[in-house]
């Protein structure tokens, strides 16, 4: 910055340079990184971050041409796809992107989990790690049911049904995602939003706080091993950061050039397809959907997702309780298996 | 220790599930990801069905049949074997499967499909296709035609229109194929083309010819043929195959299975007429070619589209003015007993104004309509320029000329007068229908060329008394009067007779020339040293 210019800025915004460089200096270049993180499976929590990024950008791009319509939502994704120069790579970039963001979160979850990083004090932070992954999800979900195809159709009535088994408000907050009682027009305008406006909103503060927190707690060591050595965060951290932001740019590209994403059939609310299913990470779920009775299966999940929600406190619990050192590592394992299983027992099934 | 193996196993936990989840959620999202790019249909097969794909495939009986099913629409939505072809104890074509106790119909007809395509059977059943082609003296042409050539010539093409003894009518299999019933292979020209084709109806070869086929030919990879044209929606393809301009809809037309409901002349038959063919359900001809001309419009100007098919109006009409022609010269040749009925036990065979296959002039008279009458009206229709010319008027005159030689050897003198005669016009014995210009320009010089329009100086005024008199019969629409009027009230212009392309033409005749000079001394006066063989 020229010396004449930096006085014209500093004047008209009285930053005191010194105090921001000190500030800086400690939360960002000289913030210390425990070593274990130059493994690269220990080093994924910004992935899911640069991921929402790749995913803002080309989720903008989409909106250029995208029109919530019944009508028209169908026709505008096959434009984007046929027509509109690199449509299909951004198209591809985008849904390809929401799947690895899920993959991306699901490592990070499973890192943090293994290495008990959401011990004392960053309890807090894991709660919010498990609602940016639900709010992730419903991303999902109502990005999903944006394509307006025969099969994203039937997974949005199907998937919004099971809102209804919530006892007492299940109904009214159907009534209000559906805009009436079916999936129409309304739903695909207020899914719309919810998928451009609201919820991304509601993640992006989320990503804040959560590094707010990491910032403030410093990045959690290895457990048994509180005098790990550090390194800063710049210079090796951040490049490594980008290194893995570039390789993520590449590997979605490349999966988007190979297997770009289909179009289907357009949807018709008068044909049932005679399969309905969601989206891959939703497998597990619907696998177990489909052998217990709706409302069992809702609590069972309702109840899974407070146990996972509050896992640091009950881990903690079990851990003063009965002297187990190593049931994360038991839990972890057998709900990674377990959902690896359904998952591809769903696909083999299909 | 302790500490280090803790740090191993986390490790150890952390890189396997990492790569764990990262392999297999990956190939879990490829696979799902192609899921959305076959939209390959899961076929269920159910019930009765499945012991008939079984019984079926174990024995190896019309194992294709069932894997052209799997392919179909029906078979997605879960309609199998049993939902066509069931049947009633007395139906008519009910038989018990050998290896159960299942009542089976042996021919799904037009009465089943219409069990869940009511409409499509209607409109077709309302079609010419459903037209019982028997009823036109065939009693005469079964005399020259053997019935083991009707069988697989005729009655093959025609059974589209069969009358089965369910009464229902029809057989919708001859364009949607068993077991597919596939829209897109309906839709191929091809198709169509099955009957369609040859010297009395070259369609298919007049579509090929036609700009329309030619570009379909080139884009033909590109097209999927397999759509609905439903509720007025756009036409999704860029170049019109046969159904597009006689079946599907746009956006103002909707999709029709009645053939006969664009059509504005009957081309077909031995007179060129407007259509009447059921026109208390469908509206009279203008109707008909008012939707025929709606869907031109989804590619043509509006102005294009009338001129084009105005002008093979009037190629319909100049084809009745030569048939009269023939028609008077058979009638006149056979009251005069020159031309001897066919006629058994007071029964003619043979009729002077349709049929006769054993005298010059009758042949010249039936072949003047049924084949090169129609290749001359069908291929002005649809773009066919040979089949209107050469295949078209040329083998008509040809025709004319065999006959009226013929009679003049006979001794009928007013035959031989017009072999005699020298007189240029002798070619046009009959009277004529024209339009100034022609639709897709104007041409400067070409109209100073036919010899009736210099040798004739009332010409067009001929030609308009002619045109008025059609259209006081109806047989022109106001609006094409109104067209044909403008044309001829400018028609120098139409005609471009008053544009002045000299210099340009002159170009052209030095360069051809050039050509004759070429010819003749390359061919004409090559004189070679060796006599021919046979000496004259």
């Amino acid at each position: 910055m020229s010396g004449k210019f930096k006085s014209w800025f500093l004047q008209r915004f009285p930053i005191d340079t010194q105090k921001t460089s000190t500030v800086m200096e400690k939360i960002f270049i000289k913030e210390p990184i425990p070593k274990h993180m130059k493994y690269w499976y220990y080093a994924l929590g910004a992935t899911p971050l640069i991921l929402f990024l790749i995913m803002v950008f080309t989720g903008i791009l989409l909106t250029f041409y995208y029109i919530p319509s019944p009508a028209k939502a169908y026709e505008s994704v096959v434009y984007i796809t046929e027509e509109v120069s690199m449509g299909f790579w951004i198209r591809g970039i985008h849904r390809w992107g929401s799947n690895l963001m899920v993959i991306a979160m699901f490592l990070h979850m499973g890192r943090v989990f293994f290495t008990r990083g959401y011990r004392k004090p960053r309890e807090i932070n894991w709660v919010l790690g498990v609602l940016m992954l639900l709010v992730t999800l419903t991303l999902c979900f109502t990005g999903y049911s944006m394509i307006y195809n025969q099969l994203s159709y039937w997974a949005t009535t199907v998937g919004t049904n099971m809102i209804k088994e919530i006892p007492l408000i299940g109904a009214p907050i159907l009534y209000l995602l559906r805009g009436g009682e079916d999936v129409t027009a309304n739903t695909l305008t207020r899914f719309f939003n919810l998928h451009i406006g609201f919820l991304p909103t509601i993640l992006f503060i989320l990503i804040i706080v959560h590094i707010i927190f990491v910032r403030m707690h410093g990045v959690a060591k290895l457990e048994d091993k509180e005098d790990e050595e550090t390194y800063s965060f710049y210079p090796e951290h951040f490049y490594h950061t980008l290194i893995i932001g570039l390789f993520l740019l590449a590997v979605l590209s490349a999966l988007t050039v190979i297997m770009p994403p289909g179009l289907g059939e357009q949807a018709n609310p008068n044909v049932t397809p005679p399969h309905i299913k969601p989206e891959w990470y939703f497998f597990a779920v619907f696998s177990v959907l489909k052998f217990v009775p709706l409302k069992l299966g809702i609590y069972f999940f309702t109840a899974l997702i407070i146990v996972l929600t509050f896992w640091p406190f009950f881990d903690d619990f079990i851990r003063r309780k009965w002297q187990v050192r190593r049931i994360h590592y038991w839990v972890g394992s057998l709900t990674i298996i377990l959902f690896l299983f359904l998952t591809v027992f769903e696909i083999i099934v299909q | 220790m302790a500490e280090n193996n803790s740090l191993r196993t986390q490790k150890l936990l952390v890189g396997i599930f990492s790569i764990l989840l990262v392999i297999i959620l990956i190939i879990v999202a490829f696979v799902e990801m192609k899921v959305t790019r076959d939209a390959k249909p899961v076929i269920e097969i159910s019930g009765v069905n499945k012991n008939c794909v079984t019984c079926h495939t174990q024995k190896g009986i019309a194992v294709k049949a069932i894997d052209h099913w799997k392919q179909s629409l029906h078979a997605q939505q879960n309609i199998s074997c049993v939902d066509c072809h069931t049947a009633k104890e007395g139906d008519f074509d009910a038989f018990y499967c050998p290896e159960s106790d299942f009542l089976v119909a042996r021919h799904p007809t037009p009465k089943d499909c219409a069990e869940c395509h009511e409409q499509q059977v209607q409109e077709f059943s309302a079609s010419k296709h459903a037209h019982q082609f028997w009823l036109i003296k065939n009693t005469d042409r079964s005399v020259f035609e053997i019935p083991i050539a009707t069988k697989n010539g005729c009655e093959q093409c025609h059974h589209i229109g069969n009358l089965w003894p369910d009464q229902s009518v029809g057989e919708c299999d001859a364009c949607h194929p068993k077991h597919t019933f596939s829209k897109a292979v309906a839709r191929q020209p091809e198709t169509c083309g099955e009957c369609h084709v040859g010297s009395d109806h070259p369609h298919i070869e007049i579509y090929l010819e036609s700009k329309h086929g030619n570009i379909f030919r080139a884009q033909e990879k590109k097209l999927d043929l397999n759509y609905a044209t439903k509720n007025n929606t756009p036409i999704p393809i860029d170049i019109p195959v046969c159904t597009t301009c006689h079946m599907d809809g746009n956006e103002t037309q909707p999709m029709t299975h009645n053939v006969s409901e664009r059509l504005a002349w009957e081309s077909q038959s031995a007179w060129s007429f407007r259509t009447v063919w059921l026109e208390e359900k469908i509206g009279d001809w203008k109707m008909k070619r008012s939707r025929m001309e709606a869907i031109c419009k989804s590619c043509h100007s509006p102005e294009f589209a009338e001129m084009y098919l105005l002008t093979a109006d009037f190629t319909n009409l100049q084809y009745n003015e030569i048939r009269r022609m023939f028609v008077r010269w058979t009638k006149k040749l056979t009251e005069n007993g020159t031309i001897k009925r066919l006629e058994k036990d007071g029964k003619f065979y043979s009729d002077p104004v349709l049929t006769g296959w054993d005298e010059v002039p009758e042949i010249a008279m039936y072949h003047a309509w049924h084949h090169e009458g129609r290749r001359f009206r069908h291929g002005a229709m649809m773009m066919g320029a040979d089949y209107t010319q050469w295949h078209g008027i040329w083998d008509i005159q040809k025709g004319m000329v065999e006959m009226l030689t013929w009679a003049a050897e006979k001794g009928d003198s007013e035959a031989k007068r017009w072999v005699e005669s020298t007189d240029p016009i002798k070619f046009a014995p009959y009277a004529l229908f024209d339009i100034p210009g022609n639709p897709w320009g104007i041409n400067v010089l070409s109209n100073t060329l036919p010899y009736v329009y210099n040798a004739y100086p009332d010409y067009w005024d001929l030609i308009y008394a002619n045109v008025k008199t059609v259209y006081d019969h109806n047989l022109l629409s106001e609006k094409q009067w109104q067209m044909w009027e403008k044309k001829y009230k400018d028609k120098e212009h139409y005609l471009g007779y008053k544009y002045n392309a000299d210099s340009v033409f002159k170009y052209y005749q030095d360069l051809d020339s050039k050509d004759t000079k070429a010819f003749t001394e390359q061919a004409v006066e090559l004189k070679l040293p060796s006599k021919p063989f046979w000496i004259w």
